[in-house]
């Protein structure tokens, strides 16, 4: 006979508290996106800073990528919403300290992915713009930068999921994602395998939707392109030269 | 007669000595490049001849000696004495380049690789660039192949791409760095008849090559260079008239 407890699994409550799941997974989702937005920035910034021929900038990076690549989000939002205002007197919204501690960590990984991708550029491509007469900021932002960008995007998703995964620490904070709410919940039903089944589809849900999202952004950086969307983007450029061709011809 | 009328000194290297590491692979390098001439250097394989063409923009800085192009100094001068130099970038938008390995950005379609550097170089618009880009790919016969990106097309059709793009900027020279050496033997004719009607045309070419018969055919000053030094040089006769031992034995065994 089977001695486990007889349980009631009450699966109408993922859908009764829908709105509230989603409002978590929103929540965690807009966190993620603009740390996603900064720590781009930040990480290119800290990738050029290694390949700098300035031995005080390499420095800086190496300082800092390591220092963030070594923090686990749980600390460092913590050190960030409780240690920054206790430092400093000055209170971060849970929002912000969570944007903030993804930043942190996560440029310096985008950093590593930036430079790994810069430097897989065959050096050929530069020198061809030297020798064209272009600038090297010229050569930076048309020649290395997009094609650096088709080798990372893959990694950037990948580190894009982690992400939004990483704010689920954030409910010692107290922020309103999906664990938070999915706490919040179950102490009032006590339905511990139905709210966090429902909080893993969430997750995994949105991890199909990143993987779709990423794919579509790549096919901007095949050639040539692909998908509908970076078809349509070219569209214009493409009428132009096609017009050309038939003028000349 | 005025700087840059055919016959008239264009380029001129003086001195020039270039070390990798502690290595030195040019031993003092003197050249004059005439308006509208066609310059060949051969030699055997480190020889330096790839060096010193990549002097002539400085994507090599030499280590010593001058760069002289329609009367502006580029590189660090005799003796090392620095004193006012030309900027490399205002040399390089003068002296076009074309690669061994195409060189081609795979992430822009042909008629993009050449509209970007117009547009980036000369600052037309957009679409003023890509109406001199087509212009430049009829001259190479590419025009109906605009559209497709780099590895859509064969190295021949890459390296005809490849020196659209630079003469897109009007270059007053020239340089070729093995143009033929990475293509398929069948695909070799297709670029070598452009660079002949280049020739033709007037354009002042300094060309490293292999293929002998291409550099006796349009070579009208011959440059053997071995082991980092010009071992002999000579005008359009230097393949019959040749008397450097080396030269000849190095001539012999690739005609």
């Amino acid at each position: 006979m089977d001695d486990r407890p007889q349980i009631n699994f009450m699966w109408h409550l993922i859908w009764e508290y829908r709105d509230v799941l989603l409002n978590g997974l929103l929540t965690a989702f807009s966190v993620s996106i603009t740390a996603l937005a900064l720590s781009l920035v930040v990480g290119l910034i800290f990738a050029l800073f290694k390949m700098s021929r300035f031995m005080v900038l390499r420095g800086i990076s190496t300082l800092y990528v390591n220092i963030f690549r070594g923090i686990p989000a749980l600390v460092s939002v913590i050190w960030v919403y409780f240690g920054w205002s206790l430092l400093f007197g000055q209170n971060f919204t849970v929002y912000q300290a969570g944007v903030i501690a993804l930043t942190l960590l996560y440029s310096s990984f985008f950093s590593e992915i930036f430079r790994s991708a810069l430097l897989a550029i065959h050096k050929g491509q530069k020198e061809a713009g030297l020798a064209l007469g272009m600038s090297r900021w010229r050569i930076f932002r048309s020649v290395t930068m997009p094609q650096a960008l088709k080798i990372a995007i893959p990694n950037i998703g990948s580190m894009f999921i982690g992400m939004i995964k990483d704010t689920s620490t954030f409910t010692v904070i107290g922020l309103a994602e999906v664990v938070q709410v999915t706490q919040n919940l179950n102490s009032v039903y006590f339905q511990p395998f139905v709210l966090y089944t429902a909080a893993a589809g969430l997750y995994v849900a949105v991890a199909f939707l990143v993987d779709f999202i990423f794919r579509h952004i790549e096919g901007g950086f095949t050639y040539p392109r692909k998908g509908v969307i970076n078809r349509f983007l070219t569209h214009r450029k493409r009428a132009h030269v096609e017009k050309l061709i038939e003028i000349n011809s | 007669m005025t700087v840059g009328d055919p016959g008239t000194t264009l380029m001129s290297l003086r001195g020039i000595r270039k070390s990798f590491g502690s290595s030195e692979v040019l031993h003092g390098i003197d050249l004059d490049i005439t308006t509208g001439s066609h310059t060949v250097i051969f030699g055997p394989s480190g020889s330096g001849k790839s060096t010193v063409l990549r002097t002539m923009n400085l994507l090599e800085e030499p280590n010593e000696g001058l760069v002289n192009f329609l009367g502006v100094e580029y590189g660090p001068g005799i003796d090392g004495k620095r004193e006012k130099r030309g900027k490399a970038i205002d040399l390089r938008r003068q002296v076009g380049m074309v690669f061994q390995q195409f060189n081609l950005f795979p992430h822009l379609t042909a008629i993009d690789n050449i509209a970007l550097s117009v547009h980036s170089v000369t600052g037309k618009s957009k679409s003023e660039s890509r109406e001199r880009a087509a212009e430049e790919l009829k001259k190479v016969g590419l025009l109906k192949w605009a559209l497709n990106f780099p590895g859509q097309l064969s190295g021949g059709q890459q390296q005809r791409v490849a020196i659209a793009r630079a003469l897109s900027l009007d270059p007053k020279l020239m340089l070729f760095d093995e143009p033929t050496s990475a293509l398929d033997p069948e695909l070799v004719g297709e670029v070598l008849s452009v660079m002949r009607q280049l020739a033709e045309s007037g354009m002042t070419m300094v060309v490293v090559t292999h293929e002998m018969n291409f550099a006796k055919e349009i070579g009208d000053q011959c440059i053997f260079m071995e082991e980092g030094n010009i071992v002999a040089r000579g005008g359009e006769d230097f393949f019959d008239t040749c008397d450097n031992e080396r030269a000849r034995q190095f001539i012999g065994s690739v005609l």
